[in-house]
């Protein structure tokens, strides 16, 4: 008998389903998308530890069960304030367990022709090209479908050939906890016209713990010459869950430059597709990730590298604490037109506990005879050389552990590209170590 | 101020040290010269308390103290200072960080109160000045790329910084071309005072040119075989650790 890949879906889904479809947003193809939409999803339900790219993450234990929708929540400006980031000209738009924060949202006064509204009103506006942007994913697991029967909100973001949009656009994700169960399903589009250039900041944060699920799914699209920096920030409760998506695709000497920092969050799966389809692209996939508890986080990175001559790399480093676990699969595909790419991958690992466990998996296919490719991953402890060099100067044992951690993974904060996000998370990064708020200087 | 007497250590089980018994006043400087292998960074080691040496036998005080009962932390604390003969590259701390942090540390355990960042930059000034460490080198990560030299030089600073009772150098002239040899050794020699001790551990005799030695011991086998004053050094130059030890001179 061969164990299963799949399990179905609870029945709560489809009783929430039906109970909730004739209220989301959009009627007529928005309606029937859904409704395709959430038979996928019944049909390809959650995936077992069987399926290969689900190997590290038992999901299912975190997502298969029932829950509401998240309500709708009013949060104030104090409450938001130490999340907001990207200047004092940063256009923003806030979400709160899914739903628009309008009152504090501001995408006004951008050049002509830039988009950036919620999915809700691109819904209103334009059901067609919505649902288009919805069109199924070739995908094996229902998490897609999912957030595509369900979603209501979510970033919208065009940027016409030529432009380069100088404000930072900021998407702030907050989630507040409920008595019971519940679930989000944001769902952003970005695309980058020929030449455009963007900063786009993402920020997840929990404002109040609660067992949430959120299952954001988001599609970049680079067309020629665009540059697109993204600084993805998340600061999560050890009861939430969060499944992310991130589809990317680049064409000819586009640049994608991201930086991710995963510094919370009960399971967290940060998942990358990028499909380089043109030639001199290059795509920076950097990013940190610091477990504790009994926290998991499960990176997956899928690079395609399509046609000749184009460079990504993946640099990723985690702190893995407490009875907690990460997992990294970096995969490069190298097809057989790319020749002369470049594609390079690391995955550096700290490992704090005996109890603590990371899965390190880099997997090569290429195709093509002329490239350059490299992986390498790595996994200890604090270098005990180190520990003695700065003891021997004074000082005490559980700062120096905590200044050799947070050393350890310094480099990756500092490609941040937007100056308060990077302190935001560096903040974070030390609140997570023994003693780190005495250790704000090093900043 | 210092008193070693009878230390044995071993190392993953083998012996090294095998009675070594030394005294160094307060004002002294000392020098210990050897062959290689013959112990002389495992003395270094132990003074300062690394993980992974043995003591089978003996003991060290500094002062009034025990210095065998006391975490590296707490030997710093209690005025010991290493000059290390390979500095420890760390990316991702700051020098300047990490000497103000080493600095107040040492400071709050000896009951003194921490320094501003003010003063702390004026004292760091000065002794940059003074042991020549250039500027960017205080702004870099701590001995991440740094040269031989800048390495020595950043751990004389240290010692400067930190102000101990007790300085043990362990080779700090290896890898230092003769100018660096100079400005280090000069560093050294304003930190001599009536109420410092200084042990410097050396292979060659050329560094004794420039910080005088009061005494010269020479170390093999695990203990010290000769002592003397100055002119043992330069024998030693003369003759080479066979003609001095004889049969003794093999590690």
């Amino acid at each position: 008998m061969v164990a299963a890949k799949r399990i179905e879906p609870h029945p709560a889904f489809a009783e929430l389903f039906g109970g909730v479809k004739g209220s989301l947003p959009g009627a007529g193809v928005m309606a029937s998308t859904r409704e395709g939409s959430f038979e996928r999803f019944s049909a390809l339900g959650f995936p077992t530890t069987r399926v290969e790219a689900w190997k590290y993450t038992n999901v299912a234990r975190a997502t298969n069960q029932p829950m509401a929708l998240a309500p709708r929540v009013d949060v104030g400006l104090n409450d938001v304030s130490a999340h907001l980031a990207g200047g004092p000209q940063a256009r923003r738009l806030i979400f709160v367990n899914g739903h628009l924060l309008p009152q504090l949202s501001h995408v006004k006064g951008l050049p002509a022709g830039v988009v950036v509204a919620d999915l809700a009103q691109m819904i209103e506006r334009d059901p067609a090209r919505v649902a288009a942007a919805l069109a199924p994913a070739d995908d094996d697991v229902g998490f897609e479908a999912l957030n595509a029967a369900f979603t209501r909100s979510g970033a919208w973001i065009e940027v016409p050939d030529g432009v380069a949009v100088e404000a930072p656009v900021q998407l702030l994700f907050l989630t507040v906890g409920q008595e019971s169960a519940v679930m989000s399903h944001p769902r952003c589009v970005v695309r980058l016209g020929k030449g455009a250039r963007l900063r786009l900041i993402e920020t997840h944060a929990a404002l109040r713990p609660g067992h949430c699920l959120t299952n954001e799914v988001m599609r970049i699209e680079l067309d020629a010459d665009a540059v697109l920096e993204h600084d993805r920030l998340m600061v999560l409760d050890d009861a939430m869950t969060h499944i992310g998506r991130l589809d990317t695709v680049l064409q000819d000497r586009a640049r994608l430059d991201q930086t991710v920092a995963i510094l919370g969050g009960g399971l967290v799966r940060n998942e990358i597709d990028a499909r380089l389809e043109g030639s001199h692209i290059e795509c920076l996939l950097n990013g940190v990730y610091m477990t504790a508890g009994r926290e998991h986080v499960d990176t997956a990175i899928r690079i395609r590298h399509l046609a000749p001559d184009s460079h990504s790399d993946q640099a990723y480093k985690g702190i893995v604490d407490g009875s907690s676990r990460a997992a990294f699969a970096g995969k490069i595909l190298v097809a057989q037109a790319a020749q002369r790419t470049n594609a390079f991958q690391s995955n550096n690992n700290l490992l704090l506990t005996d109890d603590a466990q990371i899965d390190s998996k880099p997997e090569l296919e290429i195709y093509a005879d002329d490239v350059k490719c490299s992986h390498g991953a790595t996994c200890g402890d604090l270098d005990a050389r180190q520990l003695f060099y700065l003891r021997s100067r004074g000082l005490p044992r559980d700062k120096a552990e905590s200044i050799l951690t947070y050393a350890f993974a310094a480099e990756l904060f500092e490609r941040f590209k937007d100056e308060t996000l990077r302190k935001q998370a560096q903040r974070a990064a030390l609140a997570r170590l023994p003693g780190g708020a005495a250790l704000k200087e090093m900043l | 101020m210092l008193k070693i007497d009878n230390l044995h250590v071993s190392v993953d089980g083998k012996d090294i040290l095998k009675g070594l018994s030394l005294e160094v006043k307060p004002g002294e400087v000392h020098a210990i010269m050897g062959p290689n292998g013959s112990g002389k960074s495992t003395l270094a080691y132990v003074l300062a308390g690394r993980d992974g040496y043995e003591v089978t036998e003996g003991s060290v005080s500094l002062g009034e103290e025990d210095l065998l009962e006391l975490d590296p932390e707490e030997r710093a604390a209690a005025g010991v200072f290493l000059a290390m003969q390979y500095p420890v590259e760390i990316p991702g701390v700051a020098n300047m960080y990490f000497l103000r942090q080493a600095l107040n540390a040492v400071r709050r355990a000896r009951g003194e109160e921490e320094v501003s960042a003010a003063d702390f930059m004026r004292r760091i000034k000065e002794a940059a000045r003074v042991v020549g460490v250039r500027d960017d080198l205080l702004k870099r990560d701590l001995n991440a790329g740094f040269s031989g030299g800048e390495k020595k030089r950043n751990e004389i600073l240290q010692m400067a910084m930190l102000e101990p009772r007790l300085a043990v150098l362990d080779e700090t002239d290896s890898g230092l071309d003769i100018d660096a040899l100079r400005t280090v050794a000069e560093g050294v020699n304003k930190l001599r005072s009536p109420d410092r001790a200084i042990v410097v551990i050396t292979h060659y005799q050329r560094l004794l040119d420039y910080i005088v030695p009061d005494k010269v011991h020479v170390l093999a086998q695990g203990k010290i075989q000769r002592s003397g004053d100055r002119s043992l050094a330069l024998e030693l130059e003369e003759k080479g650790y066979d003609g001095v030890l004889g049969d003794k001179a093999a590690a």
